[in-house]
């Protein structure tokens, strides 16, 4: 019988080294959280920024319709987190930078989905894969195989620089300036892990257009959003970008604030580098709610803003990966499978034209197109995505992208192939019309799986989607361009705010009981990179809102004057009226009337709020300090491991960088670009530690300091290293780390209490 | 090979009028009449033959799955199983063919819906531990004809080893002969008789019909 290899061992030359060596540690912190040695809070943020997010019902309970069920999950009391009971199954974020994907990394993706997950992978509006129903035992595994295909869940969630995302059409588009998917690609590499990143109070998105006037990039919600533009300089044309920072959507939404109209392209990540390190540093960090860029852009002013972001540029030591790249973008230029062929009037097969019609864009490269697959809700089967995987080197090699609005699209189709790539999705069930109309609604997961969700986002949209599919070839052209997003709750991550017409999950009690219900929001703007937000007009029971749509679109196709736009319709007949229309829909009949109305779309069970929890949206505020002092308890375990192997003198060399790495934690808290070296950090540990006696124990003095520098002449004087010196080493290590926290835990007191005392000094009269 | 993570589809005869949606109703009551045992239900009737209704659990996801086009009750045990391989099967094949009994005698369906006793589909949902390998397949196969042997009560049957190296390792068990849900779980029994007959087919008895 041959031994079963595991994935790791099976895997060990097809992942790049690095992501090997972070899986691995990943791994590890996942077996010291089960020993109960490192705190929930760090690893709830440690596994956040590993893509392993939480899932509703992880506080191991479930409202059934009738009662509270406690959920039969054999944890023993070990949790991922705050309320996270370990064997509850999570959600798993796979970020796809700028959405490239290649075949070989769509059928990784489906074994994936049916292996791990619950054979669904589903698109999100950032452009990430996400998976329901994963074990956290599961993900590093999981992990290896996608890092075996290029593809990392580093930082895909939690209080980071998450998925960067970019125009689909980037490089094909008619009306882009230049393709900057090569800047997408750069910016996300660059600042994936980099130090500067890794200290926020919250999360932080980037977007990337080609243009100004289309909405694909969506620069204007975003923190940080560059706009391709070119400018002649000294005679010659040079590229760089419109640039923008403090936009965000969430609850308050905010409108991005220009920073340069022309920001060169050689500052483009120095500047995205400047802005994460100000934004590192006087960001909010307590109140989450408050914590994004755009409040402290607001806060501070943009020219404020823009004042420090540019003396902090000043001071940072130049970086050649901020340029190398420029030098290579010819490189990113695609090359198609196919000649270009226009269609030669071939056999339309039934149905193809309907789908022309909406799923077919023409690229800037004669013969050249888009085709957009639509992916109802976002989700694709495990043997869809496999045969696409499949088609598309048939077609368009590996251009393939997925895209904002939930969908994939195939570019750089030759169009004569177009009949033929028809056929091939129909085989599939994906050859469905509609993308990129008012029938192709976006949602975010909402009740179905988040813990913050309130209404049936996803109910709604796919009765929505069927409820305008059967109209669609009714629907007047002027409505069917219109957008429909719909997020579970105000958080927004069904991008409600952008559409022409947004929902977002709220409940209302009516009659003693709690009755679901969606707010409407109508007038935003997708075009023009997102470029107005809609306004809140009134609240309409779950069970209602596919009357709103018809109501409201009827009665713009009735009203509207020649070419207005759905947004200045909005706006002249006035919120007032809008609201006024929708009044008869609002009433909420008694429970013995209408049942229905007391459950949301596609749940049967009566309506609660109860299962709701504790977002990980933001995941938990940890700071460099803690995670350093918890990445020196790992290194401590690896030193336990070599010592188990006989491995001794490794044993007492890594107890030793444990130490060193627990030193540099503290360093952080006060000096926070202490580099790595060893020299450094140990003088800066003397002298601001031990000089000052911070690091001091009650009664041990300055004892565990010295098993440091001991360690430290020890391994100097390169003498032999056996089985008690090394277990001395590993015993040692653990007291100064131990002795590391108890620091730590002292200064987060020091600190608290002189905030107590100011605030007691501002207002005297409170308490 | 040490078989985990098996898999179990038995497909629908019939499913007169019945839809997808109808199980997102029924899997909400045997929520309600469990206690704590599943986790949610997952509902993906919007996508073309995928994955249908998953009721959610973590010992074992059931689901009216349509992949494949073909409707049907698949088991998917998630946590391992402890015992010899035969023992394994038995333990799987009695746990769907239980779940489809359950679901024909539904009250909501009215006996709507029947199922085909005389074809199964056998995965491992594991790459790793069962590449989909002719290999793989002579590994398995004794023990599954030991299964479809008492299955099929000495009918004759056929394993089909799907051999497409991108899909998960898998058989379909046939027969001519068509048998009921309530026959093929008697043709098993009752798991402490089968727990007896498991161990006298480990110790060398008989080889099966085919």
């Amino acid at each position: 019988m041959t031994k079963v290899e595991s994935w790791k061992e099976k895997l060990a030359n097809l992942m790049p080294p690095d992501l090997a060596r972070e899986i691995d540690i990943f791994e590890t912190q996942i077996e010291l959280r089960k020993q109960g040695k490192i705190e929930e809070k760090v690893f709830a943020e440690t596994r956040l920024r590993r893509g392993v997010y939480g899932q509703r019902y992880d506080n191991g309970q479930r409202h059934d319709g009738v009662r509270v069920q406690k959920l039969r999950l054999p944890s023993g009391g070990l949790t991922k987190g705050p309320e996270t009971v370990w064997d509850a199954p999570g959600m798993m974020r796979i970020k796809i930078p700028f959405g490239g994907l290649t075949p070989e990394q769509m059928e990784v993706l489906a074994g994936l989905s049916e292996e791990y997950a619950d054979g669904i992978s589903h698109v999100t509006t950032r452009q990430d894969i996400q998976y329901h129903f994963v074990h956290i035992d599961d993900t590093p595994s999981l992990m290896r195989r996608l890092a075996a295909v290029g593809i990392t869940t580093r930082e895909a969630c939690g209080n980071v620089v998450r998925n960067v995302t970019a125009c689909p059409l980037a490089g094909v588009c008619q009306d882009e300036v230049f393709d900057v998917t090569p800047y997408a690609k750069a910016c996300s590499k660059f600042l994936l892990g980099h130090p500067d990143t890794q200290d926020f109070g919250r999360k932080f998105k980037i977007a990337f257009s080609g243009c100004k006037q289309h909405p694909c990039g969506l620069t204007s919600m975003h923190d940080m959003g560059a706009i391709a533009k070119k400018k002649v300089v000294s005679g010659e044309e040079r590229r760089g970008f419109e640039f923008y920072v403090g936009g965000g959507l969430g609850a308050v939404p905010y409108r991005a604030q220009l920073f340069n109209d022309f920001l060169p392209q050689e500052e483009l990540l120095p500047i995205a580098q400047a802005v994460a390190r100000v934004f590192a540093r006087l960001g909010e960090k307590r109140n989450r709610a408050r914590a994004r860029v755009k409040f402290l852009v607001a806060n501070l002013g943009i020219d404020e803003f823009r004042r420090m972001v540019l003396e902090e540029r000043e001071k940072l030591a130049a970086d050649p990966r901020w340029t190398d790249y420029l030098s290579r973008l010819h490189e990113w230029t695609e090359k198609p499978l196919k000649p270009g062929v226009s269609s030669n009037g071939s056999e339309r097969p039934a149905g193809f034209d309907a789908w022309y019609a909406t799923n077919v864009y023409h690229q800037k490269q004669p013969g050249y197109v888009v085709a957009t697959v639509t992916l109802p809700l976002g989700d694709i089967t495990a043997d869809q995505l496999r045969a696409l995987a499949d088609i598309a080197p048939r077609f368009v090699k590996d251009t393939v992208r997925t895209t904002v609005e939930q969908n994939i699209v195939f570019r750089w189709a030759s169009e004569a192939d177009l009949p033929d790539l028809y056929r091939a999705l129909c085989q599939i069930g994906l050859a469905e019309p509609n993308a990129g109309t008012i029938v192709d609604v976006t949602a975010c997961p909402g009740t179905d799986t988040c813990k913050l969700g309130i209404a049936s986002s996803r109910g709604l949209a796919k009765k929505l989607r069927a409820h305008l599919s059967e109209a669609s070839l009714q629907l007047d052209e002027a409505v069917k361009g219109l957008r429909i997003k719909v997020s579970g709750c105000f958080n927004s991550c069904g991008q409600h705010h952008i559409a022409d017409i947004g929902f977002y999950g709220i409940s209302r009690n009516v009659n003693g009981y709690t009755v679901p219900h969606f707010q409407v929001m109508l007038g935003g703007k997708f075009k023009d990179n997102a470029g107005a937000y809609g306004l809140p007009v009134g609240a309409v029971p779950s069970k209602r809102i596919p009357e709103v749509v018809t109501l409201v679109t009827d009665r713009y196709v009735r009203e509207r004057q020649r070419g207005e736009s759905f947004q200045d319709f909005i706006s002249r007949i006035g919120k007032k009226e809008v609201k006024a229309m929708l009044d008869g829909l609002t009433k909420v009949p008694p429970h013995d009337v209408d049942p229905s109305y007391y459950s949301d779309w596609g749940d049967p069970r009566e309506f609660t709020l109860t299962d709701m929890g504790v977002g990980e949206c933001a995941g938990e505020v940890v700071s460099q300090a803690q995670f350093t002092l918890a990445a020196s308890e790992r290194e401590l375990f690896e030193a336990q491991i070599y010592f188990d192997s006989g491995d001794f003198k490794k044993a007492a060399l890594t107890a030793y960088g444990a130490m060193v790495q627990a030193a540099q934690g503290l360093v952080k808290t006060q000096h926070y670009d202490i580099s790595d070296n060893e020299e450094a950090i140990l003088g800066e540990f003397q002298q601001r530690f031990c000089d000052t006696q911070l690091f001091y124990d009650k009664y041990a003095g300055r004892q565990f300091a010295d098993y440091l520098f001991k360690a430290r002449d020890a391994l100097k004087s390169r003498g032999e290293v056996g089985e008690d010196l090394a277990l001395r080493r590993l015993q040692e290590a653990q007291l100064f780390i131990d002795a590391a926290h108890n620091c730590y835990k002292k200064l987060t007191e020091l600190e608290s209490a002189d905030r107590a005392s100011v605030a007691g000094t501002a207002s005297p009269g409170e308490g | 090979m040490d078989l985990q993570r098996i898999n179990v589809k038995f497909f629908v005869a019939d499913a007169d009028g019945v839809a997808l949606t109808d199980f997102i109703h029924i899997f909400n009551s045997w929520i309600q009449a469990s206690d704590g045992e599943y986790y949610d239900i997952a509902d993906y009737n919007h996508v073309h033959a995928g994955p249908g209704v998953l009721l959610i659990a973590h010992e074992a996801n059931i689901s009216m799955d349509a992949t494949g086009n073909r409707l049907g009750l698949l088991y998917n045990r998630k946590q391992p199983l402890g015992g010899g391989n035969i023992e394994k099967l038995y333990v799987v094949f009695r746990a769907a063919l239980e779940f489809c009994h359950r679901i024909e005698n539904e009250t909501a369906l009215k006996g709507r819906i029947r199922f085909r006793g005389n074809e199964a589909l056998f995965l491992i949902n594991d790459r790793l531990l069962a590449p989909n390998t002719e290999e793989g397949f002579r590994a398995v196969r004794p023990d599954l004809e030991k299964l479809a042997g008492t299955l099929y009560g000495g009918t004759e049957f056929a394993l089909d080893h799907n051999h497409d190296p991108k899909q998960r390792f898998s058989v379909v068990m046939k027969t001519r002969r068509a048998f009921d849900v309530e026959t093929l779980l008697r043709n098993l029994g009752s798991p402490r008789a089968r727990l007896v007959e498991v161990v006298q087919h480990s110790s060398g008895s008989s080889e099966t019909t085919r």
